[in-house]
């Protein structure tokens, strides 16, 4: 088989659990969660990589995949199933020299796939994770990596100093040169925390890689061993400053949070955006969505194929779901598939894929703007029984 | 047993719908075009030999198509084809079906596994099962099923193929194009004949300057009592959108709980090319009722009784009511729009007021600014 030279391929971190998703990644992998009525979080690396020219994309699985890799399919929805394209899914496989096995940590899931990568050449490898929501141009990072001359170049935003020690934080010199990195220190010396977005040279990637795997202290990640030991070996690494929406939906509360920041005129995240940024998924063939006469829709976002006859308030209903007469949904995420039946409650939720709210139930509660909103979860398929409560903060 | 497909794009004019687009191209519910109903019964029947005879206009029609990968027709061997005609001696001027068929002799001939050829217009919409329509025609032995919907005949409406049947369910009258009172059956464009049936016969017809699928091959040999006719009587839901009224009508009918779940998903998923849009966003002031929406709408106005297609945009204080409007649309603050079927791309300014009435709806072409 022929492969194409690529100046610049990526390779996305798609095996973790998400453990703090809790319920919600029970049966499914983080990256394949779903987002914002009609997307999973997948689609969001997936489709900076092709908006900025990059098509050939690794993705490594490991936890719960099939969904992950029923959804990623041939690349097609994002156009990454071209001659000289791909979207390759790359799980853990078994080797002769025994060497491999399930991925020990984000290294050594790429130290396993060198020889995909070796595949095209590249000069320079993007690293992602899948566990974020934005829209970046990573063209524009590699540019400036590579005027940059450096070996290594991470993507950095300005975080408040009270939040600096859940993240990775980046030292830097005023010529954003990186001169000491520090995993979520106790005390921040800045406010500069790694995004997991790394732009490597292949040649000195792979080094390390080899190195890395080697030394059998190590617990074989970026952020603890390889981006500290290519700092000590001398490397030059850059910090590439991003400014633009991007939020961490690794918690119930965080991706409760980025869903409502789609809502509203001018939204915190703006989805829509222009052709150029835009975010691909892939589509169901669902019909356009019905709203009945009765329906009350105020600021929601709603996909195809549902159909509301309740009143829905401050919310994101997916594709296909059907919100019953009488019902009320508030501030909640409603995921694919879900059933709410005529006179049940919903408030500060999420609803997992095809969990149903039978008659007359209470899901969640409402809050004051001070409290501390406690989200309710249902998970993949949860039946809330009719005339029956869910309190705030409960998952099922 | 194989079967084959052949549709027809160019199913006669509907207004001012089809001065740039085929019958088959017609925009319908939100998110689709005609085709996509005809091409999701195919493919629900696992009917993977599709052609597309289309005599003019067909841009907007193979755009939509492209490889027919949204129904898994996207084949090395077989597949979608498009039949654009020939210009051949016997083609100055449109005749008829079997003319058609017979400049598309070769890919009737092609495939020799086939055995059988469903036909279907492009102006009537239903979700109906393809494999129960052939397996009746098999176990009828006749030369031809001709699907129809009973019920509409009423003498209002000309229809182009009627049937009436006796107590036996025999055929007792065959009309076309004929204002049938009660009592007769409306076909529904829909035909499944041996390919080697429709072969010999396109031959024979065109050899005696014989053009009409309806009248000369139905009718006349029927007449003749040269044809054995099987009827199929389909019971769900049939959308006749052959005039702008009844697809103004129609498209309003989707409303209808029955009409739209029988449509959508009483027997397969209709499918479409798929066209990646963000959810609809509901504003903080917007009053939705009785709609029919697709993805990627900005609605801030009031919205009633109305189907929009992707993409539109209906700005705080517009009213919609009782309309039909395609992509892109962006109606403007104030605006007040009754019975009204906007084409793709309109812009209606500020303040900006269209009425028409239930029967004639007004009609703005694509792209205009009013």
């Amino acid at each position: 088989m022929y492969f194409q030279k690529k100046r610049c391929i990526a390779m996305l971190l798609a095996g973790g659990q998400g453990s703090r998703l809790k319920v919600l990644t029970e049966k499914t992998a983080k990256p394949a969660v779903p987002f914002g009525g009609k997307y999973r979080i997948i689609d969001f690396p997936l489709s900076n990589c092709v908006n900025s020219g990059i098509d050939t994309v690794g993705i490594l699985t490991q936890y719960q995949p099939l969904e992950l890799n029923e959804y990623i399919g041939n690349g097609q929805p994002w156009g990454l199933n071209k001659t000289h394209s791909c979207a390759q899914v790359l799980p853990p496989y078994e080797r002769h020299d025994k060497k491999s096995g399930w991925y020990k940590g984000t290294a050594n899931a790429i130290y396993q796939n060198i020889d995909f990568i070796e595949r095209f050449d590249p000069d320079y490898v993007v690293i992602l994770s899948g566990d974020h929501i934005y829209k970046m141009d990573y063209a524009a990072m590699v540019e400036y990596h590579e005027q940059n001359g450096a070996s290594c170049t991470i993507a950095v935003r300005d975080v408040p100093l009270s939040e600096a020690s859940r993240f990775g934080i980046l030292n830097t010199n005023p010529d954003n040169s990186i001169y000491e990195f520090e995993e979520k220190p106790k005390k921040p010396k800045s406010t500069n925390a790694s995004m997991g977005i790394y732009v490597f040279n292949w040649s000195v990637l792979r080094e390390a890689l080899i190195s890395d795997e080697e030394d059998p202290n190590s617990s074989n990640d970026f952020g603890k061993n390889i981006i500290p030991n290519l700092l000590n070996a001398g490397h030059k690494m850059m910090a590439y400053n991003f400014d633009g929406y991007w939020k961490d939906v690794g918690t119930i509360d965080s991706l409760w949070e980025a869903n409502m920041e789609l809502l509203g005129k001018n939204p915190a995240f703006n989805i829509r955006g222009d052709e150029r940024s835009k975010i691909s998924a892939r589509n169901n063939a669902f019909p356009s969505s019905y709203i009945d006469e009765n329906a009350k829709t105020v600021n929601c976002f709603i996909a195809e194929g549902s159909e509301v006859y309740g009143i829905v308030r401050h919310s994101v209903i997916s594709v296909g779901c059907t919100i019953g007469e009488g019902a009320v949904v508030e501030d909640s995420v409603v995921m694919p598939g879900v059933v709410i039946e005529p006179g049940a409650i919903v408030r500060h939720a999420i609803l997992g894929e095809n969990s149903k709210v039978c008659r007359n139930a209470v899901v969640g509660g409402a809050f004051g703007p001070k409290e501390k909103k406690q989200i309710s979860v249902t998970s993949k398929g949860a039946v809330v029984e009719a005339n029956t409560v869910l309190l705030p903060g409960e998952m099922l | 047993m194989q079967v084959m497909g052949i549709i027809f794009a160019n199913d006669g004019a509907v207004g001012a719908l089809t001065n740039q687009r085929t019958t088959a191209a017609i925009p319908f519910g939100g998110r689709y075009r005609q085709v996509d109903f005809h091409l999701s019964n195919m493919a629900a029947a696992g009917i993977r030999r599709v052609g597309i005879i289309s005599r003019h206009n067909y841009q907007s029609l193979m755009y939509h198509i492209g490889s027919g990968e949204e129904w898994g027709m996207e084949l090395e061997e077989g597949g979608l084809e498009f039949l654009t005609p020939f210009s051949m001696s016997t083609t100055d001027s449109y005749h008829g079906k079997l003319e058609t068929l017979h400049s598309a002799m070769s890919f009737l001939t092609y495939g020799p596994e086939d055995e059988y050829v469903v036909m279907t217009g492009s102006s009537i919409l239903c979700n109906i099962d393809l494999n129960d329509v052939v397996a009746s025609h098999i176990a009828s032995g006749r030369d031809i099923t001709i699907v129809t919907k009973s019920g509409i005949a009423n003498g209002k409406k000309q229809l182009d193929l009627a049937l009436k049947l006796d107590e036996q369910g025999e055929i007792a009258d065959i009309a076309v194009d004929y204002m049938a009172p009660e009592g007769y059956l409306a076909t529904m464009d829909i035909f499944v004949l041996s390919k080697k049936y429709l072969q010999e016969k396109v031959q024979e017809f065109i050899a005696r300057n014989l053009f009409h699928m309806d009248r000369d091959l139905v009718l006349g040999q029927w007449q003749k009592g040269q044809l054995s006719v099987n009827v199929y009587q389909f019971k769900g839901a049939v959308l006749y959108n052959e005039s702008v009224e009844e697809y103004f009508r129609n498209s309003l009918a989707l409303i209808d709980r029955n009409v739209r779940h029988d449509l959508f998903g009483y027997n397969h998923t209709v499918f479409t090319k798929v066209r990646d849009r963000v959810p609809t966003y509901y504003g903080e002031y917007c009053e939705v009722e009785d709609c029919i929406i697709a993805d990627g709408c900005i609605l801030e106005g009031e919205v009633e009784n109305s189907v929009l297609f992707r993409n539109v945009t209906v700005c705080q204080g517009a009213e919609v009511e009782n309309c039909v409007i395609m992509n892109d649309a962006v109606i403007g603050e104030g605006a007040e729009l009754k019975y009204a079927i906007l084409d793709k791309d309109v812009v209606v300014r500020p303040g900006a007021k269209l009425c028409g009435t239930p029967t004639t709806p007004i009609i703005i072409p694509r792209g205009e600014i009013v």
